[in-house]
């Protein structure tokens, strides 16, 4: 795509298409029924105006604006970064009224075996499957099939060693369904080789980590609780 | 290895045409096991006391197989990991690694598990953001919605773990074989048959522990009952969770099941793939 000046410079609001820019962009996403990405929106709005006129990050800054207008006039809505794109979506204080709309009275969580093979496969991909099995120790067959079937895994390529396996690796799907932008916005593993060298020192940590490990419904990491509080606070 | 027999029944179960079976991967794997141990009795994961874990290992294996649960194979290649760890570590003189430093050979199954913990806590925090990301809502999502876990295990059910009921499963068959044997009956009871036992026995008391249920019972008549338990429990039908004492739990009435629906007569648990409800 031809860069065009105004591609480069800071958006004046004083233009009159920035107007019909915003509306467009706030059209698109109302519209879509899955994230839309900043390169779809630029290539609509250059279709139709017959001019290459703004950048991904100039289309990422009238969204932020959307938002802050929304948040300033206290609407429900906000547009979400998923997968790579935007997506409208309500906030989480409508939510009780949502889940009583739609007769969702508990909230759909996988199985234990199904998660943790979903999390190997995303601190791990691509994986081949006997990666999985020694992680967990069990065979993970079905729990491969069942991600796959709901859109969460996919196979992602041969791998180049003996006997060429599959490789497996999580989906955009999944970045939407637990509401990441990119697999980098996850928090790292932990450590664990640090301790292994120090076993002397680190004794005590690795008992407690293995019961945290253990109680794995109520625990939640302190990073995660963090963004929560910094969201709240927002 | 032989010392263990005498807790565990001596031959395959007689029937395995009344048998369902259950999957094992739904619930907890053989790492899982070895973590539930360690918990268990506090042990410090870096000094394991191997020989110890593997005669409970195995004797919880061969109650598995008893019960005929699908997907022993993965708990029985676990045993002979743990026998062979056993045995290294009865070796007169230590392995030596390159720089002439004694090998614990303990080590790998160490580094194993803590790696497995490492992953069952990033499952937890992906967990959490799932959960987050269900408090927003989109447009023309509410039956992706509803429909995208529709299978997932209601894991609410079981606020205990698996090798806690194996536990008490253990504890009712060693008291029963402790038990004079008075009539040579053999009655086979049926799953099908222990649903409805069960089920009477909770609508008449309500809540009631799995070794009240199953206590003094011939053989067959508990391990239909352990079983039909598990399967309603992945149903909704009953809740199991954790008693005081760390060799028993309470079933209590879950959420009945619809009764339009009949329940398939030969249901084989293990294609876990056969539950459609809701998906109208």
């Amino acid at each position: 795509m031809d860069m065009l000046d105004t591609q480069d410079q800071p958006l004046d609001v004083a233009d009159g298409r920035v107007k019909e820019w915003t509306h467009a962009i706030e059209a698109l996403i109302f519209a879509a029924d899955e994230p839309v990405t900043t390169s779809q929106i630029a290539e609509v709005i250059a279709e139709v105006t017959q001019e290459d006129a703004l950048s991904s990050e100039q289309i990422e800054v009238l969204i932020g604006q959307l938002n802050s207008d929304y948040e300033a006039t206290g609407r429900v809505l906000s547009i979400q970064n998923w997968a790579g794109g935007f997506r409208m979506a309500t906030k989480p204080e409508v939510a009780p009224y949502l889940k009583a709309f739609f007769s969702i009275d508990r909230q759909r969580k996988l199985s234990r075996s199904l998660m943790e093979t979903l999390a190997i496969l995303t601190y791990r991909q691509p994986a081949t499957k006997p990666e999985v099995d020694f992680v967990r120790g069990v065979d993970s067959d079905y729990a491969l099939r069942k991600l796959m079937e709901i859109g969460l895994a996919d196979v992602i390529g041969r791998s180049e060693s003996v006997g060429r396996p599959l490789l497996y690796g999580t989906t955009p799907r999944f970045l939407e369904a637990f509401g990441l932008a990119r697999l980098d916005d996850l928090p790292n593993l932990r450590e664990i080789e640090a301790l292994l060298d120090d076993p002397a020192f680190n004794r005590e940590k690795a008992r407690l980590l293995m019961l945290e490990g253990l109680d794995a419904p109520e625990f939640a990491s302190e990073e995660a609780e963090d963004q929560t509080d910094e969201e709240n606070f927002d | 290895m032989r010392r263990d027999t005498s807790h565990t029944p001596k031959h395959p179960h007689a029937n395995p045409k009344t048998m369902y079976r259950v999957r094992l991967e739904d619930f907890e794997g053989p790492l899982d096991l070895l973590l539930f141990f360690i918990k268990r009795d506090e042990l410090d994961i870096y000094d394991i006391p191997i020989a110890k874990i593997a005669d409970e290992f195995l004797s919880y294996v061969r109650l598995m197989e008893e019960v005929d649960l699908d997907g022993v194979g993965d708990f029985i290649f676990m045993a002979a990991l743990l026998i062979n760890i056993k045995v290294r570590m009865l070796l007169p003189r230590p392995e030596l690694d390159e720089e002439g430093e004694p090998i614990d050979p303990r080590r790998e199954l160490v580094e194993r598990l803590l790696e497995y913990i490492r992953f069952k806590e990033a499952a937890a925090e992906l967990n959490e953001f799932h959960e987050q990301r269900g408090q927003h809502f989109v447009r023309g999502a509410a039956s992706e919605q509803q429909s995208l876990f529709e299978e997932a295990m209601p894991e609410t059910l079981v606020n205990t773990s698996l090798f806690d009921l194996i536990s008490a499963l253990r504890r009712v068959l060693i008291e029963a074989s402790e038990e004079p044997v008075h009539e040579i009956e053999h009655r086979e009871y049926s799953v099908t048959e222990q649903r409805g036992y069960v089920l009477d026995q909770l609508a008449a008391r309500g809540k009631r522990t799995f070794v009240e249920l199953a206590r003094r019972k011939p053989k067959s008549f508990i391990i239909a009952t352990f079983l039909a338990i598990l399967e309603m429990a992945r149903e909704g039908s009953v809740v199991l969770s954790r008693t005081e004492a760390a060799d028993d739990f309470y079933v209590a009435p879950g959420h009945p099941p619809e009764f339009d629906e009949p329940l398939s007569t030969n249901g084989t648990l293990s294609t876990n793939g056969s539950s459609t409800h809701g998906h109208a």
